[in-house]
């Protein structure tokens, strides 16, 4: 059985005896194996590597995480692809600003935040327009995601395009003080941290908090919620901001950790892959980690196809969309019967 | 004349999105939300660009994107309405399929031409000033466009089919104890709204753009679904919601060609904005009744 | 049920033989042999004899959960039986499907209506009709609308739209339906659950001159004083199974009957003498108050009402009259437009429900699977929903403490409510009621919203939450009452307001009106 407007499924067991044993962590576990498993089969296939595929996945992950958040008070977020791209104009605006006055142990908290809050912002007016107007949410981050990349070309094109890169569409080159510190030799970066515990403290906020019950009744049932008297119509905007926040930080972190600059088209399709990532599980926020790194693997697998075989990147969608196609229908018949 | 440049330019770029909002509107009415309209259109347009390019028929084209946009939509129609999965994710997903499939299937066409669709000015009518530039030079899709609101009209309230589809949206389970299956209209009503959505795609390539590339929709499918809200179900409304995206798309794009000193990508934001704006309009006035079926699903109403 | 339990207990005699009947000389319309169908545990229908004549009124009577709807249904070929057969005009026939029932010529007239609201009367009718290619023969249907409202006295206006209409211009609307579409045999679903005193006397008629036109009509119902009006036959059913086999009513007294459908005496409601308020603040104190409905139509117009403490107040209307606005605007659940409010003592014009659950009010709703279950949440997370106190504990709340209160509340185990660690969504609509009821009663509330308090429950549930709402009023806890079952007013209510059209007509003493005096005052009609 999964909610009508999410699909949120509900959680079979009594939640009130959920607090001792954490179904959640043995199911992290079984993705785990599920992910092992698709690890054997695409690598041998595919010039990749376990790294690429770590920090691919990392912005699904936020992206994910953004979608899984409002989708537990009952909100449909498809907007995590526009949240992303002007989270990286605000975060690139801030480098630009303080980057090479400040060092990094103050200008990386301050881009996190700098991340943070152009998510929010981005995700607010979706999130405003709902509780005042009663606007569709689902529609209306939709729209606003072809508004933002639209908003960083603008920029990139214009004021911040950098003189001395042959007049490409590129912002100056980040100071090292403004990248995310990587681990030894290798490119994997802070932000694959920040992604896991960005998935374990919205596990706790959401299944072990006050808040995350409040916003389970909302999705479950707004009016329920508005006759116990819950305020529902902020319930529903701080999980909107909140799903929109986290995609930012997933901005942030790719634009810090992975690029260095700001140009366009960084992470075009990863606030859409993060959809897919969090409904294949359920929206639940650890096993989002699995199905990230499947989908990352899947999307690195698809960069090496596109260079061997000059297919274009966007041919992963393809397996990505019937992957969820499938387990869309295939859940849908499982629990068809039981309402 | 800017004025005469731009409502011609209105009605020729707003078609695409006139079709694929008709499409979504029958959709909807039968309880069906389909945010896959944007892959259907995609599909469409790869498939009546492809078609035509190999046969120099537009005509063929145009029947290659209905079958290619049915075919997308029943995707979507199997998984909501065999296995009730949730319709909003199921039509991303399925846009996604349809984004991923042309982009993979269109990449050896993304240089070649085609004869495009020809404009077919209508003899008398098409030499009146003003007015005749403006809605009677166009091409066949486009006149169709014009009409199809209207035809739409008559189907849902002039035609037993259309009481039935109407039924069908409001409550499936009554439609059922009269004795029809809301499974079929359903499944009939989604094809036929993406096989509208492919058409809007053919016209789109095949009358405007002439050329065929990755993602050359930008959003128009989804542009459609949220007009379909704006229109409150009513099919006239649709048509002229198309056109006020058609016309920020006609305006911002004539600026451009005179050389207005705005950023072409902040121009290229108006027609979303816009979309969006006209929907904040919608919604303050008096309340529009979504087809009951998919209230649940939309959550207009609640928080 | 009312008259069930106030039904003269009387000498017990033997059944009456099926002596020379009217009726019984009309040929068989429809009949059953064995009929029987069972969902998961329960044995619905358990070999059902049934014979419908031509030219008589059938009452098939049974309490909640006998098996009527499921025998109806089955009729009409929405449900297919386990075992048994159909015989329709003497023929066996097999009715897998609605389409196959109509083409018999057999209707159903369904208790919540199969009508679609945001469509007209017109559009409706043209629905049910069978195909006549694709064109829509509005013009001529209309005509035919026209013809059959007249001639069986039915006020229906083809071009108004359903959502419109009174629950008994709608039901009207559904046996044209009926006719129009060639039935005739005719099923009704307790039709005169929804109607007031004076519509049921209008729905009689209709029937009786559908009867003397030759239609089988059956009327599915639970309550006797229906088979006394309007039946020629009686048919009775208890857990599946029938008690009384198509006898003339006027052969059997009331406590046969009962005893027919209840299969055991009931006791009588122990009502206890009011006592004085326990303070001189009303629960609910309303002072010409206006309230808005969706399309910025008043559904209450200068509503004045005043509930006290300890009282039980009635709210009687037909359907639509403004009842849910007042019980919404009670919760705080609307904002009132002119006028003043005050629950408890409290200022509550602003319409705020947090405030007004704070003020000490507790509501049971109209609908709660679409207004109270939330999906997903079990029983005891539903209880957290209400008064009783949810203590935290680290970044939750410490579930198991509200376990304990809810165990020690004694409304859980009056009511029997099931398990804490159910869903909620997966129960039944009784069990649901009662979860409903038992969060509402929880740490006895000042003031009660009890709308339509009993729907969906057995007798015995019925009878258990009647008495714990009169124990909680003579408690002290002022409780406003909607109930569409009169009796039910009648019996519990210390005082009756009428609400017509969105304004409180009349205040009377239950104990000295007669019910049909407020039926004409829920009508509009001077009493």
């Amino acid at each position: 059985m999964s909610s009508v407007r999410t699909g949120l499924p509900v959680p079979l067991r009594p939640t009130a005896k959920r607090w001792t044993r954490h179904p959640a962590l043995a199911r992290a576990l079984g993705w785990g194996v599920f992910v092992v498993v698709a690890i054997t089969i695409l690598f041998p296939t595919f010039d990749v590597s376990l790294q690429d595929c770590l920090i691919r996945a990392t912005p699904f992950v936020f992206c994910g995480l953004a979608v899984a958040v409002p989708a537990r008070a009952g909100l449909v977020n498809i907007g995590g692809e526009g949240q992303f791209a002007f989270a990286m104009v605000v975060v690139t605006a801030a480098v630009l600003l303080v980057g090479d006055t400040l060092g990094a142990a103050v200008l990386i908290p301050l881009l996190v935040v700098a991340g943070l809050f152009g998510g929010m912002l981005w995700s607010g007016i979706a999130a405003l327009l709902r509780v005042t107007v009663k606007l569709n949410e689902a529609l209306c981050t939709l729209l606003l995601n072809f508004v933002a990349p639209l908003v960083l070309a603008y920029f990139v094109f214009g004021p911040w395009r950098d003189r001395s890169s042959f007049n490409l569409p590129v912002s100056k080159v980040f100071p090292d003080a403004a990248r995310l510190p990587t681990y030894g030799v290798t490119q994997l970066h802070l932000g694959i941290v920040f992604a896991i515990a960005a998935a374990i403290a919205v596990w706790v906020v959401l299944d072990l908090t006050r808040w995350g019950f409040r916003a389970r009744v909302v999705g479950g049932n707004p009016e329920a919620a508005r006759r116990a008297g819950l305020p529902v119509n902020r319930i529903a905007f701080a999980a909107l901001v909140a799903g929109g926040a986290l995609a930012g930080l997933g901005g942030m972190v790719e634009v810090t950790g992975v690029e260095g600059v700001l140009r366009p088209n960084i992470g075009v399709g990863f606030g859409y892959i993060g959809f897919l990532a969090s409904w294949l599980v359920g929206h639940r926020p650890l096993d989002l980690l699995g199905s990230s790194f499947l989908l990352g693997s899947i999307s690195v697998a698809g960069d090496s196809l596109q260079i061997n075989a000059g297919l274009p990147s966007t041919s992963v969608y393809v397996l990505m969309a019937v992957v969820l196609l499938l387990v869309l229908s295939i859940r849908g018949v499982a629990t068809r019967g039981t309402s | 004349m800017l004025v005469e440049d731009v409502l011609a330019g209105t009605v020729r770029s707003g078609t695409s999105v006139l079709f694929a909002a008709e499409g979504e509107l029958i959709s909807e009415r039968a309880g069906v939300i389909n945010l896959g309209t944007e892959g259907c259109m995609l599909t469409g347009a790869l498939a009546a660009f492809a078609v035509t390019n190999a046969t120099h028929s537009a005509l063929l084209g145009v029947v290659a994107a209905v079958g290619a946009g049915a075919l997308l939509a029943s995707v979507h129609a199997f998984v909501v309405i065999t296995c009730r999965a949730n319709q909003l994710a199921s039509g991303l997903a399925v846009s996604f399929l349809g984004l991923g499939l042309t982009s993979w299937l269109g990449a050896h066409y993304v240089s070649r031409s085609i004869h495009p669709l020809n404009r077919a000015d209508i003899p008398a009518l098409s030499d009146i000033p003003f007015v005749g530039p403006v809605l009677f030079q166009h091409d066949v899709l486009t006149y169709v466009g014009l009409a199809l609101g209207p035809l739409i009209w008559l189907f849902l309230y002039r035609t037993r089919t259309g009481l039935i589809l109407r039924a069908t949206g409001e409550n499936g389970a009554v439609a059922f104890a009269y004795g029809h299956s809301p499974t079929l209209v359903r499944y009939l009503a989604v094809m036929v709204g993406g096989a509208l959505a492919a058409v809007g795609g053919a016209q789109l390539v095949l009358a405007y753009t002439l050329n065929w590339v990755e993602n050359v929709t930008v959003g128009r499918g989804f542009v459609a679904v949220a007009l379909v809200i704006f229109a409150g179900w009513e099919p006239l409304k649709a048509t002229l919601g198309a056109f006020v995206f058609g016309g920020a798309l006609a305006l911002q794009l004539q600026l451009q060609a005179r050389g207005v000193s705005i950023s072409p990508f902040l121009l290229n934001m108006a027609p979303y904005v816009l979309t969006l704006a006209i929907l904040v309009v919608a919604s303050r006035g008096r309340a529009q009744r979504p087809p009951e079926e998919i209230r649940a699903v939309f959550g207009t109403t609640g928080a | 049920m009312e008259d069930q339990r106030q039904a003269d207990p009387g000498p017990v005699q033997g059944m009456p033989e099926p002596g020379p009947d009217r009726a019984m000389s009309h040929p068989l319309a429809l009949e059953t042999r064995g009929l029987s169908k069972r969902f998961g545990e329960i044995q619905a229908n358990d070999g059902i004899d049934l014979e419908l004549r031509a030219r008589e009124i059938h009452a098939i009577l049974g309490e909640n959960g006998a098996g009527k709807s499921v025998l109806a249904k089955t009729l009409y070929g929405v449900s297919v039986p386990d075992e048994g057969t159909i015989l329709r005009d003497g023929r066996e026939v097999v009715i897998d499907s609605p389409a196959k029932g109509r083409a018999l010529g057999i209707g159903l007239v369904f208790q919540d209506f199969r009508l679609i609201p945001a469509l007209s009367v017109l559009e409706n009718v043209l629905l049910s009709l069978p195909t006549h290619g694709m064109r829509l023969r509005r013009r001529a249907v209309t005509a035919q609308i026209g013809d059959a409202a007249e001639r069986y006295g039915l006020k229906i206006r083809p071009r108004a739209r359903i959502r419109d209409l009174s629950m008994g211009e709608r039901q009207q609307v559904e046996i044209l339906k009926l006719l129009l579409s060639g039935a005739r045999v005719m099923i009704l679903d307790e039709p005169t659950s929804l109607l007031a005193p004076q519509e049921v006397d209008a729905l009689g008629r209709v029937l009786r001159e559908l009867r003397n036109e030759g239609l089988a009509l059956a009327l599915i119902t639970h309550k006797l004083v229906d088979v006394r009006t309007m039946c020629d036959r009686v048919t009775v059913l208890r857990g599946g199974v029938v008690q009384v086999r198509g006898l003339d009513p006027a052969g059997l007294d009331d406590a046969k009957l009962v005893e027919a459908v209840v299969g055991r005496h009931l006791p009588q409601l122990r009502t206890r003498p009011r006592q004085p308020p326990p303070d001189d603040t009303p629960a609910l104190e309303a002072v010409a108050i206006d309230v808005e409905a969706e399309r910025g139509r008043l559904a209450l117009t200068g509503v004045g009402l005043t509930v006290a403490r300890g009282e039980i107040v009635g709210v009687a209307g037909v359907s639509g009259s403004g009842q849910r606005e007042l019980a919404d605007v009670a919760l705080g659940l609307r904002r009132i437009r002119a006028g003043r409010l005050s629950i408890l003592g409290r200022d509550v014009s602003d319409g705020r429900p947090a405030k007004v659950l704070a003020a000490g009010a507790a509501g049971v709703s109209e609908d709660p699977l679409a207004t109270d279950v939330v999906r997903g949440l079990t029983v005891t997370e539903h209880m957290a929903l209400s008064r009783l106190e949810l203590r935290k504990r680290a970044l939750g709340y410490d579930w198991h403490a509200l376990e304990r209160q809810v165990d020690e509340l004694p409304e859980a185990s009056i009511l029997k409510i099931a398990d804490g660690a159910r869903q909620v969504s997966t129960l039944s609509g009784g069990n649901v009621q009662r979860v409903m009821l038992c969060r509402a009663f929880a740490r006895d509330p000042g003031f009660l919203v009890a709308a339509y308090p009993t729907r969906g429950l057995d007798l015995a549930n019925v009878m258990a939450a009647q008495e714990l709402l009169i124990r909680h009023a003579r408690a002290g806890a002022g409780v406003l009452l909607m109930s569409e079952d009169l009796d039910e007013l009648f019996l519990l209510s210390d005082r009756i307001v009428v609400l017509h059209a969105g304004r409180v007509v009349a205040s009377v003493d239950p104990d000295l009106t007669e019910r049909h005096d407020v039926g004409s005052l829920m009508l509009g009609l001077a009493a």
